[in-house]
């Protein structure tokens, strides 16, 4: 496993050099948009000038122009940077996925596909607009892995009773599990018991489209979680009190919603986020440490789950 | 009149509803413990082809050995009460454990292939049953839940439903671990 020690001697020795090439092209970028700003802005006093006496009457419709100013300044500027954000993702991102294991696969373009979303049963609604972006694939020890960021929604109504809401923001992860099993077994985050206490447990035994509640016994896992599954004896075959307690600590590192089903000898993780992942930040410097860091810790949270779930104890049948 | 006939079939219908829900529960037990059944089962199937395996390199176990192949021929011959399966499958788990901690003197024995198959079916198989056993306490706790907590103590009073044991790990094995004793040596 990298540290940040090691982390910090790759920034320095390698990844330095590169990072104040790209940085010129992110000046550049910034440049731009200011001149972009500053065209707009000057369409924007022109028209409200011209309109001034129409405005005078229903002054409330000076928005209009700077709103329609600001829409067409987004899209240009989502152009100007278009170049610079896959140079940004085709080094830092990829150097660093590298950096932590050589062996593993980047593209930038692909994502984790909507079946496999859905196939994983984590969320009961269906998404019908689906996203996302860097794709990593390959072999961690004996556990074959993939991940992506991920943005499902859904999209109901249409004019205006248009209604959008977000089922999953964050990384989606899919790994190959260290046990064979036929049944489908889904780990939610607990929001009923955590209010309601038993009642709580009661109202989660009633959610009839998940199959049956399973109760644990580790009462910290019990807290912070709620499983369902079709087989209890073999829910608690995957969930070892062991991996329990693994699961446990894994939300406790990452401090974050966290889902995870196992279904086809496949486990599946969805770590929520809010922010967008494995993206450059426009106007901060890139010549520092920070930003590098936070793509690394997010890289290795995901990479970290084979090791966090045991995942490459192959002491069972299936190797 | 109407309120009175309505208010027995409400009291009717509690009843039915408690009456059905002690059964369900009741049944669940019955359940769990059939798959332990089988899985123990399961790894008896196993014991013959292990056994045979590692005869051929260890010298000093041949009685142990005799002594599961034993167990083995009890387990199977299906005469044994519940109970008496349990503790049955104690001991066998406590002598394989012997074995186990043996193989560890027989290099030869651990690089042999189908000896590492065999190992990891019993590894899979050890950890079916473990899972089997925790589900078998959890319906045996709402089970025993149900007996004792107000108001379905009543009616399973009337049915005659008692308190029903979960497993516990033997006292042998409980005391395999003996902190004082490590120490001391």
């Amino acid at each position: 496993m990298k540290t940040l020690e090691d982390l910090r001697d790759f920034y320095n020795t390698t990844l330095l050099a590169e990072l104040k090439v790209l940085e010129r092209q992110r000046r550049n970028v910034v440049r731009k948009f200011q001149y972009v700003g500053i065209v707009l802005l000057c369409i924007a006093a022109v028209v409200v000038l011209l309109l001034w006496h129409s405005l005078a009457k229903q002054p409330m419709l000076i928005i209009i122009p700077i709103i329609i100013c600001a829409m067409i300044g987004g899209v240009i500027c989502r152009f100007i940077s278009r170049g610079y954000v896959t140079e940004f993702k085709a080094v830092v991102i990829r150097r660093i996925i590298h950096f932590i294991n050589e062996d593993l696969n980047y593209s930038q373009q692909d994502y984790i596909p909507k079946s496999t979303f859905i196939l994983s049963k984590i969320f009961s609604t269906k998404p019908n607009r689906y996203k996302g972006d860097d794709l990593v694939s390959g072999r961690i020890g004996a556990t074959r892995i993939k991940f992506s960021e991920v943005h499902a929604e859904h999209e109901s109504g249409s004019g205006k009773n248009r209604r959008r809401y977000t089922i999953f923001k964050g990384l989606f992860f899919i790994g190959d599990f260290n046990k064979d099993f036929a049944g489908q077994t889904v780990v939610l985050p607990d929001t009923a018991e955590k209010l309601f206490g038993r009642i709580g447990q009661k109202l989660q035994s009633l959610n009839i489209f998940r199959g049956n509640l399973i109760k644990l016994e580790d009462p910290e896992f019990e807290r912070a979680f709620a499983v369902y599954g079709d087989d209890q004896i073999e829910a608690r075959y995957i969930l070892s009190t062991s991996l329990m307690k693994r699961i446990v600590d894994f939300k406790k590192k990452t401090n974050r919603k966290i889902f995870l089903s196992f279904i086809g000898s496949m486990v599946f993780v969805a770590v929520s986020y809010t922010k967008n992942i494995f993206e450059p930040r426009i106007f901060r410097t890139l010549l520092d440490f920070a930003p590098i860091r936070e793509y690394f810790e997010d890289l290795q949270l995901a990479l970290g789950i084979v090791d966090d779930l045991n995942l490459n104890t192959r002491i069972w049948s299936k190797r | 009149m109407w309120i009175a006939i309505v208010v027995v079939v409400v009291i009717l219908l509690i009843v039915v509803f408690l009456y059905n829900s002690l059964i369900g529960k009741k049944n669940q037990v019955t359940n769990v413990f059939g798959t332990i059944d089988a899985l123990l089962k399961k790894r008896y199937d196993l014991l013959p082809k292990l056994i045979a395996t590692v005869k051929a390199y260890m010298k000093h176990e041949r009685e142990l050995l005799e002594e599961i192949t034993q167990m083995r021929a009890k387990a199977v011959s299906g005469r044994l009460s519940d109970d008496d399966k349990v503790e049955l499958d104690n001991i066998v788990t406590k002598a394989l454990g012997g074995i186990m901690v043996a193989v560890e003197n027989y290099p030869d024995l651990k690089a042999n292939q189908n000896f590492l198959q065999l190992q990891r079916a019993m590894n899979e198989v050890e950890e079916q049953i473990s899972a089997a056993r925790r589900a078998y306490n959890a319906v045996v706790t709402d089970y025993n839940n149900a007996v004792e907590m107000f108001p379905t103590n009543v009616v399973a009073s009337t049915m005659r439903y008692k308190l029903k044991k979960v497993f516990e790990i033997s006292q042998e094995q409980r005391e395999d671990v003996d902190a004082e004793k490590l120490f001391k040596s």
